[in-house]
């Protein structure tokens, strides 16, 4: 840091350069630091406060990172608190849920809503399964018993069932990526085609740069929206391009990462430009993403608006005007579809919202998986039963736990034991 | 008298807990009414079954008595599962009761080192804090370093036959009351449960013609490597069903028996109903089994296992004689419940040592266990950590990935008792990896650490290891030409031949298929039965126990996370009330055993380990 060599006053804010190994200047930053015990967590703390482009962010936290520091993993922060006694537990799920909160938007209480129902339908299918392992358990551990637990057929069936379940859980999980994390829409297009106003617009209010000027420091503009209970990120791509350069060059740069990360694109089209129908082909083809709107923006400024169709392979066309707005409520209108297209149907309340989760699941799939084969080869109960404990540990690490005694109660419940 | 270990009770776990003792060079006195009643089974006359059977192999490893026992005074032996995978098989061995209570009544009383003291124990004696001893019933004080009480059903015993109460800890036999009175005394919570048996019939008056009959198992599966005992021609035993008369007779009676008419408020144990309790639960169900179990050789008397009732005398009669084949049956003595006291076993440390009072220890039925097996289990557990906590040893305790007897214990340690406990192999997380067959591969060392068996059982054992290892790689060479196989050659059709391991290792291939198929291809080597039985499983298992080994490191890690004794459960700031209050009553020793404890969620166990972090940093 420039200004460097004296003693920081700590919580005093100063100002100066983040400069890097080789004294090469990253970004005017602005730093405070914050001594033992006073800080959040607890510990020395220091912050440093630089530019919000991506590289400035990235070249400075590799720097601090190669001189030794180690990334925060999600929640040590608060931890170190609790540990450190600066804030008691209560406080320290209060700042958990603050933080979820944020990352969910306006649909946190909707999630949760949601969620109540997903753990009980996670727990009615653990039930299942406990009821599947208590049949097996129950001929092994039963063996003398006037029991009939289910035959090889109704067992397999049982399994094919939980399989189907969790699958139909599985499928969700598109749809609860998009509640949870947001559906991401990039806004491209070639220069002067309207990108920075139709993200104004959609934000319905100026917010940054109505007209980003090429070379700024900022790489994009991204917002949030709330668009009819979705949370939408909008990313304008505008700062992207390569001054007087076409989209093929910027192509090579973090464009393309983030087109790619998109779910949606929308392409702007500049009507006023005489070859925009020849040009479009190769954008789209350019572009290679999967789920593509086009915007023909500047209707307010062409006269012949009976031929706007650019021909068939081409995506969806809408035509707007980010000047006086007309067009951009048909817009949303196509936005919106495109979302439901991905969505679950919701009525059911049950959706998957974590890869964690869905992970576990799929874990819990292919533990039912191979014990299916094992029913089918006839093999010995107690090696389908571990893996169908197994499946059930899975689902456990979403909801909870299985006691042997669940299986037990179970067999207890459905036969009669005693001979 | 000086004792090291005093033990109350001279049933399966009494006599366990004073061999043991002895073993490990202690002076024992066992405190029991009848010293011709060692040993004695209460109810039915089998040994083992399923996953008792493993901790008779565990008893047996450890240098205990039962097995042994068994194979001497068995009448029949079967194995249970056997067409199943050799985790769940489980020997069953139906003893001759009056030869097994004598078997080991000689035993002990040859035994140098063991007094067997005829007389009821009274009152448990401490000093400081400490055990210093037991006072008879008619006032005779016997001093000793240790006491280890296994009262069995005797604890504040009272039998019900119908409206009929018998205060007596077995059909005639003097119940202790005053004991339980001590422990009340000394601060222990004691509860009650109850358990039951059914009426004995007279053997010459049962129509076998009209039952099935269940021989034994050749060759004889006996459960001790140290028994010698040659092949005998063993004892039937038959199944027979109760009829729809006999569901009319007893729904009809069903408000005299002593568990409906509110006279019993104790629970009984689900796998173990009275046949009053099984037609009124599962009323759909029109009939029960009833296996009749010759009570020994010398005797008529037959045990109709799954008739435990506690109906009055003259219902029992009219019920049991519209059993098939039991038409004109004479009852011999009658069926009754018993409720008897236990202490729950929060109570006790997983050493089996109280809480309460150093150097006493609690074994069997008191911990809300029923079963010999169980019993035989924590009594060896019991004598053995007596021993070590005079010499001021660590306990020896086995976790849940070690042996049966380490999944019982820490069972009743971490769970509330609902009723009387037994083992079940689904308890059995590590079930894979915890067999019959690798009882001493898992339990020799702490055999041999503790002194419990002698020298030359250890070698005899290598080289049964070594044997079974030379198996394993014998069966790697050996090549089977796939033209020569039946339907088992289908999956290998691509290829000429295959290993013998590989033809083994198929799936669903049972020990009685293996053994032929193995002697057909390489019957030219001697490898004793036992060896191929080993090798052959584990060649069947090796892929799941791996992957069990993997869970158990898991399990482990977490069992390392030691909470210290003095740990405060209570100051911990941000736990539920609820998962606080079980945390003080379970007192678990680790962050393993806190998540076993019911009712206790993964969240209360993120916090309980923040807190332990603190802990460890704060008291560095």
């Amino acid at each position: 840091m420039a200004g460097h060599g004296e003693e920081m006053s700590p919580f005093v804010m100063r100002y100066g350069h983040f400069v890097d190994s080789r004294q090469a200047v990253i970004d005017e930053v602005t730093a405070v630091f914050m001594p033992e015990k006073r800080s959040y967590t607890g510990l020395a703390q220091a912050e440093i406060f630089c530019h919000g482009g991506r590289q400035v962010v990235t070249l400075i936290l590799q720097e601090v990172l190669a001189s030794g520091a180690r990334a925060a993993e999600p929640g040590e922060f608060t931890r170190l608190a609790f540990m450190s006694g600066r804030i008691d537990l209560a406080r320290a799920e209060a700042v958990a849920e603050i933080v979820a909160a944020n990352t969910e938007h306006s649909y946190s209480a909707a999630r949760d809503h949601l969620l109540g129902t997903y753990t009980q339908h996670i727990s009615d299918i653990r039930g299942k399964l406990i009821g599947l392992i208590a049949e097996i358990e129950a001929s092994v551990d039963f063996p003398e018993e006037d029991i009939s637990p289910d035959e090889k057929n109704t067992l397999l069936e049982s399994a094919q069932q939980l399989t189907a379940e969790i699958d139909r859980l599985m499928e969700t999980y598109r749809g609860g990526k998009i509640v949870n994390e947001g559906y991401k829409i990039a806004i491209a297009g070639r220069p002067n085609a309207g990108k920075s106003s139709l993200f104004n617009q959609l934000l319905k209010q100026e917010r940054a740069l109505v007209t980003p000027t090429p070379g700024t420091t900022r790489d994009y503009l991204s917002e949030w929206i709330d668009l009819e209970g979705f949370a939408v990120n909008i990313i304008d791509t505008a700062g992207l391009r390569k001054a007087g350069g076409t989209i093929e060059k910027a192509g090579q740069t973090s464009a393309k990462k983030i087109i790619a990360d998109c779910d949606l694109v929308i392409w702007m089209i500049d009507l006023t430009q005489r070859k925009w129908r020849e040009q479009l082909y190769g954008d789209i083809k350019m572009l290679g993403h999967n789920n593509i709107i086009s915007a023909q923006n500047k209707i307010d400024l062409v006269d012949d608006v009976a031929d706007l169709k650019a021909g068939s392979g081409l995506p969806e066309m809408v035509a707007t005007s980010c000047l006086t707005g007309r067009g951009i409520k048909g817009l949303k209108k196509v936005i919106v579809q495109r979302i439901n297209e991905k969505m679950p149907d919701l009525t059911s309340g049950v959706m998957v919202t974590s890869a964690r989760h869905r992970q576990k699941l799929a874990a819990a799939r292919k533990a039912l998986k191979s014990a299916r084969q094992k029913i089918k080869l006839d093999e010995s109960p107690e090696l389908t039963a571990f893996d169908l404990r197994q499946a059930a540990s899975a689902l456990d690490e979403i909801t909870g736990k299985v006691y042997n005694e669940d299986i037990l109660k179970e067999i207890f419940s459905r036969f009669c034991i005693g001979k | 008298m000086d004792y090291d270990v005093i033990i109350v009770g001279g049933g399966h776990a009494g006599v366990e807990a004073a061999l043991a003792a002895v073993r490990m060079g202690r002076k024992a006195a066992i405190v029991t009414m009848d010293r011709h009643k060692l040993a004695l089974m209460s109810c039915n006359p089998a040994i083992g079954g399923i996953a008792k059977s493993h901790v008779v192999k565990e008893v047996d490893a450890l240098g205990g008595l039962m097995g042994l026992a068994a194979d001497a005074t068995g009448i029949q032996f079967r194995r249970l599962n056997l067409s199943r995978g050799a985790a769940v098989w489980s020997t069953r061995v139906q003893a001759d009761r009056s030869h097994y209570a004598r078997f080991i009544s000689e035993y002990v009383a040859d035994i140098i080192g063991v007094d067997v003291i005829e007389s009821l124990a009274g009152a448990i004696l401490t000093e400081n804090g400490k055990v210093a001893g037991v006072r008879t019933e008619d006032g005779v004080t016997i001093t000793g370093k240790t006491v280890i009480i296994c009262s069995g059903t005797f604890l504040g015993g009272l039998i019900h036959i119908g409206t009929k109460q018998i205060k007596a800890g077995r059909r005639g036999e003097k119940a202790a009351y005053r004991l339980s009175e001590s422990l009340k005394e000394l601060g222990f919570e004691v509860g009650r449960l109850k358990t039951g048996t059914p009426p004995r019939i007279d053997g010459d008056s049962i129509d076998f013609s009209k039952c099935e009959i269940q021989p034994g198992h050749e060759p004889i599966p006996f459960f001790s490597h140290r028994s010698d005992r040659q092949p005998f021609e063993q004892t039937p035993c038959y199944l027979t069903y109760t009829t729809d008369q006999t569901k009319e007779i007893v729904s009809a009676n069903q408000h005299l028996s002593a568990i409906f008419s509110g006279q019993i408020k104790s629970i009984g144990p689900r796998y173990c109903p009275s046949i009053e309790d099984k037609f009124h639960r599962f009323a759909d169900k029109d009939r029960h089994q009833i296996f009749l179990e010759p009570e020994g050789n010398g005797t008529n008397e037959v045990y109709p296992n799954g008739f435990a009732t506690s109906l009055p005398e003259d219902v029992q009669y009219d019920a049991i004689r519209t059993v098939t084949g039991l038409e004109n049956v004479r009852i011999t003595q009658p069926g009754y419940a018993i409720e008897y006291d236990y202490c729950p076993a929060f109570q006790v440390k997983p050493s089996l040592e109280t809480r309460r009072v150093r150097g006493l220890f609690f074994a069997g039925q008191i911990n809300g266990t029923s079963g010999y097996e169980e019993a035989a289990g924590q009594g060896l557990m019991a004598g053995i950590n007596a021993v070590l906590y005079i010499e001021k040893e660590d306990p020896f305790v086995l976790d849940r990935s070690q042996a049966y007897i380490g999944v019982m214990i820490d069972d009743l340690t971490t769970r509330s008792t609902t009723e009387p406990y037994r083992l079940f192999t689904s308890r059995a997380e590590y079930r894979l990896a915890m067999r019959e067959d690798n009882a001493r591969d898992r339990l020799n060392r702490f055999a041999q650490k503790y002194g419990l068996v002698p020298e030359d059982e250890y070698q005899a054992f290598e080289k049964l290891q070594i044997q079974t290892e030379e198996a394993v790689r014998h069966f790697k060479e050996v090549r089977v030409k796939v033209s020569d196989l039946d339907h088992r050659g289908d999956r290998f059709k691509k290829v000429d031949s295959i290993s013998l391991e590989k033809l083994l290792k198929q799936p669903g291939l049972t020990i009685n298929e293996a053994l032929p198929l193995i002697a057909r291809f390489n019957g030219d080597i001697d490898f004793t039965r036992e060896a191929l039985e080993r090798a052959v499983i584990s060649i069947q298992y090796r892929g799941y126990v791996a992957k069990q080994e993997r869970e158990i490191a898991k399990f482990l890690k977490m069992e390392s996370e030691v909470i210290p004794d003095d740990f405060n459960f209570a100051s911990l700031a941000g736990l539920k009330q609820e998962a606080k209050d079980k945390f003080i009553h379970f007192r678990p020793g680790s962050l393993g055993q806190a998540g076993r404890i019911e009712g206790v969620t993964p969240g209360d166990i993120s916090v309980l380990s923040i807190h332990l972090l603190r802990h460890k940093r704060t008291s560095k």
